[in-house]
């Protein structure tokens, strides 16, 4: 099988702070993946260094499609079939979602993007929010329709839905599972964010990875998300010999 | 040409002995003036690069072949070099008219060398008088434009009847590359429960300098909305005064700002609460570039007898390159107890997290940039009145912005 995706040995750190201590990871095209882990594991850090961002001083390999990506600007990984939700869509202040949809289409509009983007509208209910400000006013479930709508148009080879399933209510929740299930192709491999494994409970992810400290402590099949359910993140982590991390906010006062 | 200081002005067709004379007069105490130093309050932030004294009054070109296009209008008036070249109205309740008579202005002629110009050189004028209580559907247009080299002084005067109500629009321009100064005056006054809005596009040539003022008085819950939008010249400069006169007044100012390559541009705008119940609020937005510098110096000013004053200011400033700069710089003199009063002033840069999102949707950078920028001017344009005027205006917005990109500034 061919693989959408191909992460070796990433690293990825801010300032002296090392956030990404080598992961690997990979999604055949045609799979979806779950990659779960406790608040402040890297997730998101590992969207971003995937996407580009500038932040991060980062080493290491990412195939995207059989192709070297990093060393490439934002705007190049997305044109090249990267795809990114983010946890927190960004507000563009003054910038209706129908001028994005126009510049998105100028960028990445391949085949008849004019007729998906009436079909994706219909389907997601996005007409009214076209004319408004791009995730401004928008509540946290509205973001993450937002961020499905812009993934139906521009059919990436790979999406990083981080956090999608966050903020939404149940039965949200099912029809964002949904919309992933029902995009599953042979060109596209997906990777899933989550926390919890309830998203998981309406789709069926081909493989779970689990990060803790910036790495992938384990990898596995359903088994892997009803364990931690039953247990948490902590038992993994003393099972692994783990330091486990406290939440800080349990230290408050 | 006539020099500015002249001990004879010329008489313009149709001017009166009595109005002859009170220019000659003003044109005495002009030899009072010097031009500002920068030491003075008004003229602190703004550096002025060129001497009245270098500057012969301008006159009109004999014809006028180019008239512009007047959308669906209430009323024309064009006015070239300060001469006002035609002036109609097709509206019964609506008069526009070219007059020299000599006349109470509500900008005193004494506060600086270029009020005291356009006192003695400021000879004719556009008055526009609305009739009480009617509405006027269309808009007003009036075009000034500097077709000389030397200084000329326009004046629009604007009164609106009680109870009436009227849309102006004032275009300004000129040739890019006419190096002329113009000193224009407009001024206005709002009778009882009328409603009027004024709309600035402020296109002069790159080479052309302009020191204006606006001033406005309104009267007893009468609304006045402004809305300027400032592209052109070398130094560009406003100094509107809005006077909240009548009990149950208010007042709505925005505006939108691009200065480009080595522009200056100067607001000086003042909002005075002088009655009881007065509501005001501005709002304006501008970006500098390459080695642009813009101005925004926002007073209000509450007396004490206006009790129940809601007054805000709002001045959100970006810079788009490192030579560039803008100043913000609010000021509140609050003379009442029962206010509500508040001001926010920012100055910052393209948002990297916006930027961010946005390439990675596949924009590159110059296409996130101009979206970024397109956004943070909409704002402002949005809340602009007559749509048929802000269309073409976000165009040449966005147009400045790319000519910028395309030219490599940014
Ligand atoms: N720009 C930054 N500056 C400093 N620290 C950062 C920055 N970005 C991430 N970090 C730190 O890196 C760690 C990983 O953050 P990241 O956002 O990737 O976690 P996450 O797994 O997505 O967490 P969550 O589940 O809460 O979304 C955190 O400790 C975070 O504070
Ligand atoms: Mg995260």
């Amino acid at each position: 099988m061919r693989n959408a995706l191909v992460i070796k040995d990433l690293h990825a750190s801010i300032g002296d702070l090392e956030i990404l201590k080598g992961v690997d990871l990979e999604i055949p095209f045609g799979e979806v993946h779950a990659l779960m882990g406790p608040n402040g594991s890297g997730k998101s850090t590992l969207s971003h260094v995937l996407m580009g961002k500038d932040d991060y001083t980062s080493s290491g390999s990412v195939l995207l499609d059989g192709e070297e990506i990093m060393g490439l600007g934002v705007d190049e990984r997305a044109r090249k079939g990267l795809f990114e939700a983010f946890q927190y869509p960004v507000e563009v202040p003054g910038v209706s979602l129908d001028d994005l949809v126009e510049e998105i289409g100028g960028a990445v509009g391949n085949g008849d993007f004019a007729s998906r983007v009436a079909a994706s509208t219909a389907q997601l209910g996005m007409g009214r929010f076209l004319k408004r400000p791009i995730n401004e006013g928008l509540s946290g479930g509205e973001k993450k329709r937002s961020e499905m709508f812009q993934l139906a148009l521009v059919q990436p080879k790979v999406a990083v839905l981080d956090e999608i399933d966050s903020g939404l209510d149940v039965d949200a929740v099912r029809e964002v599972a949904g919309l992933v299930e029902s995009s599953r192709s042979e060109n596209l491999g997906v990777l899933v964010i989550t926390h919890y494994s309830r998203i998981l409970n309406y789709m069926k992810p081909d493989r779970i990875h689990v990060m803790i400290g910036g790495r992938i402590v384990r990898s596995g099949g359903r088994e892997v998300a009803d364990e931690l359910e039953d247990t948490g993140y902590e038992a993994l982590r003393a099972e692994l010999g783990l330091v486990p991390v406290r939440d800080p906010l349990l230290d408050l006062p | 040409m006539t020099p500015l200081t002249s001990s004879t002005l010329l008489r313009v067709p149709g001017e009166s002995d009595e109005s002859l004379e009170t220019r000659q007069h003003a044109l005495a105490k002009l030899a009072d003036f010097a031009m500002p130093t920068g030491r003075e309050e008004v003229w602190r932030y703004v550096d002025l690069d060129f001497d009245l004294e270098d500057f012969e009054v301008a006159v009109a070109a004999e014809s006028i072949d180019e008239r512009p296009p007047v959308p669906d209008s209430a009323g024309f008036a064009l006015v070239v070099d300060g001469s006002v070249v035609a002036a109609e109205s097709s509206d019964p309740n609506l008069t526009v008219g070219r007059a020299t008579d000599r006349f109470e202005s509500l900008i005193d002629p004494g506060q600086d060398i270029f009020t005291a110009a356009q006192a003695a050189h400021g000879a004719e004028r556009v008055d526009v008088v609305v009739a009480d209580g009617k509405a006027i559907e269309s808009p007003i247009f009036i075009d000034v434009s500097a077709s000389s080299e030397g200084a000329s002084f326009p004046a629009v005067r604007i009164r609106v009847g009680k109870g009436s109500e009227a849309t102006v629009a004032l275009r300004l321009r000129s040739a890019d590359d006419l190096p002329a100064l113009v000193v224009p005056h407009v001024e206005g006054s709002l009778g009882d429960n009328s409603n009027l809005t004024v709309v600035v596009d402020q296109g002069w040539g790159r080479a052309t300098r302009s020191i204006g003022q606006i001033v406005f008085s309104v009267g007893r819950d009468a609304s006045l909305k402004t809305a300027e939008a400032g592209l052109g010249g070398a130094l560009a400069r406003w100094q509107l005064d809005i006077k909240l006169a009548g009990q149950g007044s208010n007042a709505k100012v925005v505006g939108a700002y691009f200065g480009d390559e080595e522009q200056i541009l100067d607001y000086r705008y003042v909002m005075h609460h002088a009655a009881p119940n007065t509501h005001s609020e501005m709002f304006l937005k501008g970006a500098v570039e390459d080695e642009a510098g813009s101005v925004f110096t926002g007073m209000i000013r509450i007396d004490e007898i206006a009790q129940k004053t809601d007054a805000f200011q709002t001045n959100r400033n970006l810079i788009l390159s490192d030579g560039a700069s803008a100043q913000s710089v609010p000021n509140l003199e609050i003379l009442a107890n029962d206010v509500k009063c508040g001001h926010g002033s920012t100055v910052g840069q393209l948002d990297p997290e916006q930027r961010y999102y946005l390439m990675s949707r596949g924009l590159d950078r110059p296409s996130a940039d101009r979206l970024q920028v397109r956004g943070f001017f909409e704002e402002a344009l949005s809340r602009f009145p007559v749509p048929a005027i802000v269309e073409p205006l976000r165009g040449r917005f966005n147009e400045k912005f790319l000519r910028a990109q395309e030219e490599g500034r940014l």
